[in-house]
């Protein structure tokens, strides 16, 4: 079977807004310094400021332009998802993949960390060691990525012993195929679409965490981002300012997530059949 | 006794001197009929004109008669001899009759010849002979142009054996003729060649068959192999006596008519070497640059060949096969094949039977070093496969393919054509990306799939059931392989197309030649493509032997079962037996009552008796067959 997940992503009206906010994001990310009106660390107006014709969101409490913030945040959001996303699917694929294939000590191993990571509760650990660590953008990312492999890991790893049985491998391995061809060729293209979903959900659950976290204070406070907005916008929500102040970043993190969201749940309805068929060929 | 050593025969064409026969060795015996077989233009005529003084040729060697040399006799002497001890019967001799003497002067002409004064003496035996043969006294003063084929033939024979020769030579004695004169006057040869030596020379192997004792075959003006006649055609070991007796329909054999691959050489171009090596399957450089000499082997066969003869090139031995039924260690196994010996000859079509979960795909899959047996060794070339470093088993992969029973799962749906097919090449890393696309569409083409970009670019699932076998196909031929194991080629597809896959296959079998394992539940197809039919029940060959034989004689109740069962369309089977139909697997009536293992079909068997529960029937040879069966033990 051979589906062609591009046109199935746009022929659904969920996969086609999720692509258009997504798309929306990764301009505001990539563009930041030219969209955003003022310099977000600069002192341009008197603190705490209304919304104006020039401050659109008005001011913070320390007189930066809460817009920029905004459009800055955009950056470190996605910066991080998509990097500690890139990161553990990597991580699944290497370890599920080593697990499958050697079976083994390696697999035990491999699967028993799985079990053990996804009884410990993550956003626990995640706060603790972030509060010990203040990780800065890349410490988070290192960490996100250690956090969120197991689920993916798991997935490739059942994929691999069902493809394993698949003739064509086995007609691969006949012509005399060695391992690493076997991976490269058959494997990996076969795994595509699983960890595609799996990046997504991982995406999903890191911008989650690292507007959490830094709503909790636990980050570089020299960086902008979503949650340390909120974070700082908090302690003036007796004031009107949480109007222009606390909803914007609060909004901005949802409406990512749910972008994501859209995309996710459109490919992986897309994928659902040939999930489904895997699941029983596998028993 | 006939003695012919190194006898050597050459036409002078404007080409120079072309040698029509060389160093051909043979002998008959008194009162033996040695037949010579070839084709036609292997030279058979010319040696019986050699050996009756006729050839126009230059000869070599020597022709011994009763210890008499023959070659360099002048003319006269050969006119006496050809009187009195040796006379010759013509290819279509009908046009050497006189048409302006009547039958019986013409009859008693060699006669008068040796005794020139004894004219009723003459005419007695002429007419006495003529009765002989099978000729009414009307027919007698007819003249030769009003008699008919047979009729003409009858009178040759009298004419011949008149003279009371010691020495008879037949050129395609019955070769015009139809049928039933056909079998008159091999009877009749029967009967009359009782003292006399008889060379039989004929194309046509039933002729041989019938009359010849010992049969020697004849390419290209050499004898490749000879031996009696009964074993040199049921068990050829030259792979030129293989392809010619393959080449022959019987009415028993139901396999399909396959020439010999390649064309026969004419005069001017025969090669050197070995005369059969560009035809032959298993050639190899040796062939190209040298005579074989003639080795003599048991059995009173004589062989020219480098090799040896036909090559075993796949073996099988005490294979096993056993899978965990539920999860690992003492649980119960399920022994998938419990113990099987075969081989594969070099361009051999060996098709193995058996209903479902008769273990015949795991047994394909060892022999094809796709799983490792659990006991057992399989030897291909020799040497065997599992024992061999990593690099040699990557090497004799690329000349043992399977073709894999689903060929739709076998072929990965995110490649293209192209990428399919040049696959085995890219993995055994034969030539670039250039030659790679040339060797992928000679593959595709031999498959008879388009080999345009168009068709290159397709994706498995653009293409229907027919099309993606023959990829499959056309994958496992790329790299030539020696051996290619087919696994339910035809099996999933609509009737039409099977037939178009399993023609195609055999037809790239003939011309390539390579050896085929077929595996199929049809014993109808079996019969139909194979040399040899294994036939197989719970894990064992319980019958083995030559397709035309075992649909014969089915000897295995087994056996009979399924032919009783083979599925037909209108009409009765071919052997309607009241055999029950084969259940399920009865694993608990095969523990027999002391606890040994009996045979597998006994629970099922019409015949079974005691002695079936108690013993497992080993594999015994009867005939050119093998049974496991008690009763045969």
């Amino acid at each position: 079977m051979h589906v062609n997940y591009w046109d199935e992503l746009k022929g659904d009206r969920m996969g086609r807004a999720g692509l258009y906010m997504t798309g929306a994001l990764a301009v505001v990310a990539l563009g930041a310094s030219w969209l955003a009106p003022h310099d977000p660390w600069a002192y341009v107006a008197p603190p705490l400021s209304p919304p104006s014709w020039s401050h659109p969101l008005g001011t913070n409490e320390v007189g930066q332009d809460i817009l920029s913030e905004l459009i800055y945040g955009t950056r470190t959001t996605l910066l991080v998802a998509v990097s500690s996303a890139l990161f553990s699917s990597l991580l699944s694929l290497l370890l599920g993949l080593a697990a499958g294939l050697f079976r083994g000590k390696v697999e035990r191993v491999v699967l028993r960390l799985v079990d053990v990571m996804l009884v410990v509760p993550v956003l626990l650990v995640a706060l603790l060691t972030a509060a010990y660590l203040r990780p800065g953008i890349p410490g988070l990312v290192v960490l996100f990525s250690l956090l969120f492999w197991p689920p993916g890991a798991r997935i490739v790893w059942s994929q691999v012993l069902s493809l394993k049985q698949q003739g064509h491998l086995t007609a691969a391995r006949h012509f005399g195929a060695g391992t690493w061809y076997l991976v490269r060729r058959h494997l990996v293209p076969e795994l595509y679409p699983l960890l595609a979903v799996n990046f997504i959900q991982v995406v999903r659950r890191a911008v989650f965490m690292e507007a959490g976290l830094a709503f909790l204070g636990i980050f570089d406070p020299s960086i902008k981002t979503w949650g340390l907005m909120l974070h700082y916008a908090r302690d003036f929500v007796f004031t009107g300012a949480w109007k222009w102040w606390l909803l914007p970043p609060a909004a901005a993190v949802s409406f990512t997530i749910i972008s994501f969201a859209l995309l996710g749940y459109a490919l992986e309805s897309a994928l659902d059949p040939r999930l489904r068929r895997h699941v029983h060929a596998g028993n | 006794m006939l003695e012919i050593n190194d006898l050597t025969v050459k036409y002078q064409t404007p080409r120079g001197a072309l040698p029509v026969l060389e160093g051909i060795n043979l002998t008959a015996r008194k009162g033996e009929v040695l037949g010579i077989v070839g084709e036609s233009g292997s030279g058979k005529t010319s040696l019986a004109l050699a050996i009756t003084g006729l050839s126009e040729g230059r000869l070599e060697g020597s022709v011994q008669f009763q210890g008499e040399e023959l070659l360099g006799k002048s003319r006269e002497e050969w006119e006496r001899l050809r009187g009195s001890t040796l006379s010759i019967v013509m290819q279509q001799a009908g046009e050497m009759l006189t048409p302006v003497l009547p039958l019986i002067e013409q009859v008693m002409e060699p006669f008068l010849k040796k005794h020139p004064r004894q004219k009723d003496e003459a005419f007695r035996r002429a007419s006495a002979m003529l009765h002989k043969v099978g000729l009414e006294e009307h027919s007698f003063y007819r003249y030769p142009y009003t008699l008919s084929g047979g009729e003409v033939q009858r009178a040759l024979l009298a004419m011949a054996l008149i003279a009371e020769p010691e020495l008879l030579i037949l050129d395609e004695p019955v070769s015009s003729l139809d049928a039933l004169s056909k079998a008159d006057i091999l009877t009749l040869l029967e009967e009359l060649t009782g003292e006399c030596t008889v060379l039989v020379i004929s194309h046509d192997l039933s002729t041989i068959a019938r009359l010849a004792d010992r049969a020697a075959v004849l390419y290209c003006g050499s004898v490749l192999e000879t031996g009696p006649t009964a074993s040199l055609l049921q068990a050829p070991r030259h792979p030129y006596t293989r392809a010619l007796v393959r080449s022959y329909p019987s009415l028993y054999g139901l396999k399909e008519l396959q020439g010999i691959r390649g064309e026969f050489p004419s005069l001017g171009e025969r090669p050197g070497g070995c005369p059969f090596h560009t035809r032959c399957t298993q050639a190899l450089e040796i062939c190209a640059q040298q005579r074989p000499g003639t080795v003599e082997k048991e059995g009173g066969r004589n062989l020219a060949c480098h090799r040896g003869g036909v090559v075993e090139l796949l073996r099988g031995s005490g294979l096993k096969q056993r899978y965990a039924l539920k999860g690992k260690g003492k649980d119960p196994y399920l022994e998938a094949v419990r113990g099987i010996d075969i081989s594969l000859d070099e361009g051999e079509v060996y098709a193995l039977v058996g209903e479902s979960g008769s273990g015949k795909s795991t047994l394909g899959r060892m022999l094809a070093g796709v799983d490792r047996p659990y006991a057992g060794t399989v030897s291909f070339q020799g040497q065997g496969f599992f024992q061999l470093s990593p690099a040699e088993t990557k090497k004799a992969k690329r000349d043992l393919q399977m073709l894999f029973q689903n060929s739709g799962e076998a072929l990965s749906h995110r490649m293209t054509v192209h990428e399919l097919v040049a696959e085995p090449l890219f993995i055994q890393e034969v030539g670039d990306p250039q030659t790679r696309r040339e060797a992928v569409r000679r593959a595709l083409r031999w498959v008879y799939l388009p080999d345009d970009e168009h068709f290159l670019n397709e994706y498995p699932h653009h293409l229907s059931g027919g099309e993606l076998q023959r990829v499959a196909l056309a994958r496992a031929l790329v790299l030539e392989p020696k051996v290619l194991i087919a696994d339910e080629p035809s099996a999933s597809l609509d009737a039409s197309v099977q037939a178009k896959v399993i023609k195609l296959l055999l037809q790239l079998q003939n011309e390539r030649g390579f050896a085929l394992i077929l595996i199929t539940h049809d014993l109808a197809l079996a019969a139909r493509a194979g040399d040899r039919v294994g036939v197989m029940h719970e894990g064992k060959i319980v019958e083995e032997g030559p397709a035309a034989d075992i649909l014969r004689r089915p000897l295995h109740p087994y056996t009979q079962s399924l032919l009783g069962a083979a599925p037909s369309i209108g009409g009765a089977n071919l052997a309607a037996t009241g055999m029950p139909s084969p259940a399920e697997p009865a694993v608990a009536a095969a523990e027999g009552p002391n606890g040994k293992p009996a045979c597998s079909f006994s629970p099922d068997c019409a015949h079974s008796c005691e002695e079936c529960f108690r013993y497992v029937p080993p594999l015994v040879r009867v005939g050119f067959q093998k049974v496991a069966c008690y009763r045969y033990a």
